[in-house]
C-alpha cells in the first residue's frame, strides 16, 4: 500500500473509490458509502469528531497549529480553495487574474455575508490583508510578504500588488492566509477573537461555543451563500481525546464519529473492523531529519552522504511505518504535481556510506547526537536509524526531547541532526523556499544550509509563473538537495482518516483538512 | 487547636516560597520558550522579539520572579501567555473535575478497602485475607494507564456501559456527569484501594497483638465490638496518612488518568502548560497544588487528634 497521486484523468467518486480500496475498506463500508452516494443527503444531526488536541485559537491570522485548521476550513472560508488534487478553485474569489506577473486581481463572489451579517467585499480582504501584515501577534507575515499593497478596485475586485513575482502565492491564498475574517469583530472584539469566533467567518458554520479543553461547537450557517450542496449537518461538536488508543476506541464505541488520524500500528485493526471505514489520505507531509551544516561533523558534506547512504528507508517505512507512508526521495510529496517520480529515493549503500566517511576524513565512523521528539514513533523510528548507521560504522545517541526544547534546539541550532516533521503546504513552495533559502536569524533552515545555487533556483521558482517549468525547477532542486543533503528524507505518511459508515459524503483532499460542509449523517 | 492551626500554617510560608523559586528556576531553565512554541512556523524574528519583550521574558531571571512575587502578594497570580486568561481562571475551571475525580476515587478506595483491610487481618491466613493481599498486590503492581485501558476495553467498547472519556459535570448533568466520571475514578480508586487495603491490614494486625485486645477480648466483649472499639481507633493513623498524602497527589497529580480519559483536570493543564512553556500557568498551579498538599497535610495532623486524643494532647 502506498499513497499515489490520484491519476489526472479520474474523477472525485472514482478518487474516493480508490482511496478506499487502498485502505482496504471492508464491504460493509464501502457498500454504506455506494449506498450513500444513490440516496439523497439528509439534514440534520451532529457530527462528533475526535482530534488529538485542542486548537490553540480561533483567529486564523495568529494561528501556529494544524488542528485550528481543521476547524476554519468549516467556519472561515479562503480567497481560494483546493480540489482533490490539489488544483486551485474559486472561493470566496470567483476568478482571478494576473495581468503582468507583479499584479493578482481577484474578482470577489457577490451576495456573500459574513455570519455577523456584515458584507463580505473588496474592503473586507483589504483589512484582512492589512492586518495580516501589520498585528503584531500575526503569523501570516511571511506568508503575505510578497503583497506589497492592495486596491479596492471596485466592490468586488482586489488587486493585490506584488514586491516580487509569486508563483505560489494562488495556493497561499487557499489556507489561513486567504482565510477572510469579518472586520467587524476583528475591530470591536478584538483579542477575544482567539476564544470566541462568533460571527467572524462566511464559511457554512458559525462557532457556537468553546469549552476548553472539552469541546468546540459549531453549528448549521443557515444564511451559507452556497445554493449547492450542503451543509446539512445541525452541528458538528470537537472533541480533544488526547490518547490515540482511546480516541480510536471512542470511534469504536460510537461515542464519536470521525477521527482525524490513525496510528499506523492501529491500521491494520481498523481495517479489520466491519464497524469503521478507514480512508488512507496521502498526505502533503514530509518527515525528515535537519543535519546541521553551520558545526562539526555535518558541516563536512561526504559524513552528511554517509548518513544518506547508510539509511535503509524502505525498512523504516516497512517496520516503523508499517507502510503507512512511501520513503521520501525529497521535500515534495507524491500527492503534489511537482512530485517527479523519476528521481529514486536514495538506496542504502554500506559500501557507498564507508567510502564517504573515508572521503570525510573519518574512516573508522564518528559520533553523534539525533534529537527527536518523545513520540513511540519517532523513538521507533531513531532506534532503526540508529542501528542501521551502526552498521555503517556510525554511533549515533538519541536525545529525547518535548516539542518546546525542539523547537529551541533548532532555532539556536544546538543539534547534530534534528528529526523535522512538516505537516505540508499545497504549493510546493512552502515545503522547500523557507527550509533551505539562505536566511540569517531565526528561521525554518536550522540546518544553515547557504548555497548559492539553490538560493537562484528557489527564487527562480517563485518568479516562473508556468507549472511545467516549475516543475523541471523542483526536480532539479530535489537533485541538489539529495547530493547537499542539508535534510535527509525518510518518508512522506499518509493520514488515514476513520469514521463511522453513517458519516457520508466527506471528500478527502490530500492537505488533510477535515472539511464538512457536505457531509451528512445516515439515519 | 486555633493556635496549633496558625503556627502550621506561619511554617507553611517558607515551604511556599522553596517551592515558588524551585518551580520558578526549574520552569525557566528547561531549554525552550513560550515564544518559539507559539510561533512555531513564522519566520519573523522581529514578531518574536517584540512578543518577548511585551511579555517580560527579555529581563533577568531575578526580575521576572521578583515581578511574579510582587503580583502574587497583591493577589494577582498573572494571565496565561497562551490563552491570555487570567491564571486563576484557568484552574478555577480545572479544579471541579479534579476535586470530584478525587472524591469518587477516595469514596471507592473506602469503600472497597475499609472492609477488605478489615477482614484480612480478623480472618488472617484465610480465603479472605488471601483475596485481600492478592488484590492490594495486583492494585499496586497494575500500571494505573493499563487499568485505565483495560477498563475502557471492557466497560466502554465491549459492553458499552460507560463513556469512554470526556467529562460533564456531575451537579449540572446529573446521571450522565457521573457515568463520566466512574471509569476514571475506578482507576485511582482501585489503585488507591489497594495501598488502603494494605496499610489497614498491617496496622491492625500490629493493634490486634496489642495487650489492651487481649484485655478486652478477656472482659468477654464480642470480637465485632473488639474491632470496632478498640483495634479500628487505633489502626487508624497510618490510613488517615496515607490517604491525606493521596488527597493532594489525587488532585494536582492525576495527570496519566485525565490524559487517558480526556478529563480537563488541574494535572493536565499543568502539563500542558509545562509543553507550551507557560511559565505563568506552570508557577501559578504549582503554587496552588502545594497549597493544596500543605493544607490536606494538615488536616491530616489535626485528624490525628481527633482520632487519638495523646496526640492532641502532647
Amino acid at each position: 500500500m502506498r499513497a499515489s497521486t490520484p491519476d489526472a484523468d479520474i474523477d472525485r467518486r472514482d478518487f474516493l473509490y480508490l482511496c478506499a480500496l487502498a485502505s482496504g475498506a471492508l464491504a460493509p463500508g464501502l457498500s454504506a458509502g455506494t449506498a450513500g452516494a444513490q440516496t439523497a443527503p439528509r439534514k440534520g444531526g451532529t457530527l462528533r469528531v475526535g482530534f488529538y488536541l485542542e486548537a490553540s485559537t480561533m483567529d486564523p491570522h495568529l494561528s501556529g497549529s494544524k488542528v485550528d485548521r481543521q476547524i476554519y476550513h468549516n467556519i472561515y472560508e479562503p480567497l481560494l480553495t483546493l480540489d482533490v488534487k490539489l488544483g486551485i478553485k474559486p472561493g470566496l474569489a470567483e476568478s482571478w487574474q494576473q495581468p503582468e506577473p507583479k499584479i493578482l486581481i481577484l474578482k470577489l463572489r457577490q451576495g456573500v455575508k459574513f455570519q455577523d451579517g456584515t458584507d463580505f467585499n473588496a474592503e473586507a480582504v483589504r483589512f484582512n490583508f492589512n492586518r495580516m501584515k501589520t498585528e503584531p501577534k500575526s503569523v501570516r507575515k511571511g506568508e503575505v510578504a510578497s503583497i506589497e499593497s492592495v486596491d479596492v478596485v471596485d466592490a468586488h475586485t482586489v488587486r493585490l500588488n506584488l514586491r516580487r513575482p509569486d508563483a505560489a502565492l494562488l495556493a497561499t491564498l487557499t489556507d489561513r492566509a486567504g482565510m477572510m475574517v469579518s472586520p467587524k469583530v476583528a475591530q470591536e472584539r478584538g483579542a477575544e477573537l482567539e476564544r470566541n469566533a462568533k460571527g467572524a467567518g462566511t464559511g457554512p458554520f458559525e462557532f457556537v461555543e468553546w469549552v476548553k479543553d472539552d469541546h468546540l461547537l459549531i453549528k448549521r450557517h443557515d444564511g451559507y451563500w452556497g445554493k449547492q450542496g450542503g451543509p446539512y449537518l445541525d452541528r458538528v461538536r470537537y472533541r480533544p481525546i488526547p490518547d490515540d488508543t482511546v480516541k480510536l476506541q471512542s470511534l469504536q464505541s460510537g461515542e464519536i464519529d470521525v477521527i482525524d488520524y490513525v496510528q499506523p500500528r492501529d491500521v491494520a485493526g481498523v481495517r479489520a473492523d466491519r464497524n469503521i471505514v478507514m480512508l488512507d489520505v496521502p498526505s502533503l507531509a514530509a518527515f525528515s531529519y535537519q543535519l546541521n551544516h553551520t558545526r562539526p561533523p555535518f558541516n563536512v558534506k561526504a559524513l552528511r552522504q554517509a548518513v544518506a547512504y547508510a539509511l535503509d528507508l524502505d525498512q523504516i517505512v516497512k517496520g516503523v511505518w508499517l507502510n503507512v507512508g512511501t520513503p521520501a526521495n525529497g521535500p515534495v510529496p507524491p500527492t503534489s504535481w511537482a512530485y517527479d517520480k523519476t528521481i529514486p529515493f536514495i538506496k542504502r549503500d554500506l559500501a557507498k556510506a564507508k567510502a564517504k566517511l573515508a572521503e570525510g576524513g573519518k574512516p573508522s565512523g564518528f559520533a553523534f547526537t539525533i534529537t527527536t521528539a518523545n513520540i513511540p514513533i519517532n523513538v521507533q523510528e531513531a532506534e532503526v536509524i540508529q542501528a542501521q548507521l551502526a552498521e555503517a560504522g556510525m554511533t549515533a545517541k538519541i536525545k529525547l526531547v518535548d516539542a518546546a526544547t525542539q523547537l529551541s534546539d533548532g532555532n539556536s541550532k544546538s543539534f547534530d541532526m534534528i528529526s523535522y516533521q512538516w505537516s505540508g503546504r499545497p504549493d510546493p513552495d512552502g515545503n522547500i523556499y523557507q527550509f533551505f533559502k539562505t536566511t540569517p536569524g531565526t528561521s525554518l533552515n536550522w540546518s544553515g544550509i547557504s548555497n548559492p545555487q539553490i538560493d537562484a533556483l528557489l527564487d527562480k521558482t517563485r518568479e516562473v509563473s508556468s507549472q511545467a517549468e516549475r516543475k523541471k525547477l523542483y526536480s532539479e532542486l530535489t537533485k541538489i538537495l539529495q547530493d547537499e543533503l542539508p535534510m535527509v528524507y525518510i518518508v512522506h505518511p499518509i493520514e488515514p482518516k476513520a469514521m463511522s459508515p453513517k458519516v457520508q459524503g466527506y471528500e478527502p483532499i490530500p492537505d488533510g483538512m477535515m472539511r464538512f460542509k457536505d457531509v451528512w449523517l445516515k439515519a | 487547636m486555633g493556635r496549633l492551626v496558625l503556627r502550621r500554617l506561619l511554617a507553611t510560608v517558607p515551604v511556599l516560597l522553596l517551592v515558588t523559586a524551585g518551580v520558578f528556576a526549574l520552569i525557566h531553565l528547561t531549554p525552550g520558550d513560550p515564544v518559539d512554541v507559539m510561533m512555531a512556523e513564522s519566520v519573523d524574528d522581529s514578531v518574536k522579539t517584540t512578543l518577548r519583550r511585551q511579555l517580560g521574558l527579555d529581563q533577568p531571571l531575578y526580575l521576572q520572579y521578583a515581578a511574579w512575587m510582587g503580583k502574587l502578594l497583591r493577589g494577582d497570580l498573572g494571565r496565561s501567555i497562551r490563552n491570555g486568561e487570567p491564571v486563576i481562571e484557568n484552574v478555577g475551571r480545572r479544579i471541579r473535575p479534579s476535586l470530584q475525580l478525587a472524591a469518587l476515587a477516595m469514596a471507592i478506595s473506602l469503600v472497597v478497602a475499609t472492609p477488605l483491610g478489615i477482614l484480612s487481618a480478623a480472618r488472617r491466613n484465610t480465603s479472605v485475607d488471601r483475596f485481600g493481599t492478592t488484590f492490594a498486590l495486583f492494585g499496586i503492581c497494575m500500571p494505573n494507564f493499563l487499568l485505565a485501558l483495560l477498563l475502557i476495553f471492557f466497560f466502554g467498547v465491549k459492553l458499552r456501559w460507560l463513556p469512554i472519556s470526556g467529562y460533564l459535570d456531575p451537579f449540572e448533568e446529573g446521571l450522565p456527569g457521573l457515568r463520566s466520571l466512574v471509569l476514571p475514578a475506578l482507576t485511582l480508586g482501585l489503585a488507591l484501594a489497594a495501598v488502603v487495603t494494605r496499610t489497614l491490614r498491617s496496622s491492625m494486625l500490629d493493634a490486634l497483638s496489642e495487650d489492651y485486645v487481649r484485655t478486652a477480648r478477656a472482659k468477654g466483649l464480642s470480637e465485632s465490638r473488639v474491632i470496632r472499639g478498640h483495634v479500628l481507633k487505633n489502626a487508624l493513623i497510618p490510613v488517615v496518612t496515607v490517604l491525606g498524602l493521596q488527597l493532594g497527589t489525587l488532585i494536582g497529580g492525576a495527570v496519566i488518568t485525565e490524559y487517558v480519559f480526556a478529563l480537563p483536570g488541574v494535572g493536565r493543564l499543568v502539563v500542558d502548560a509545562v509543553f507550551a512553556r507557560d511559565y505563568p500557568l506552570v508557577q501559578g498551579v504549582v503554587l496552588l497544588i502545594a497549597i493544596g498538599f500543605i493544607l490536606s497535610n494538615l488536616a491530616v495532623d489535626l485528624l490525628y487528634g481527633w482520632i487519638d486524643p495523646r496526640i492532641r494532647h502532647r
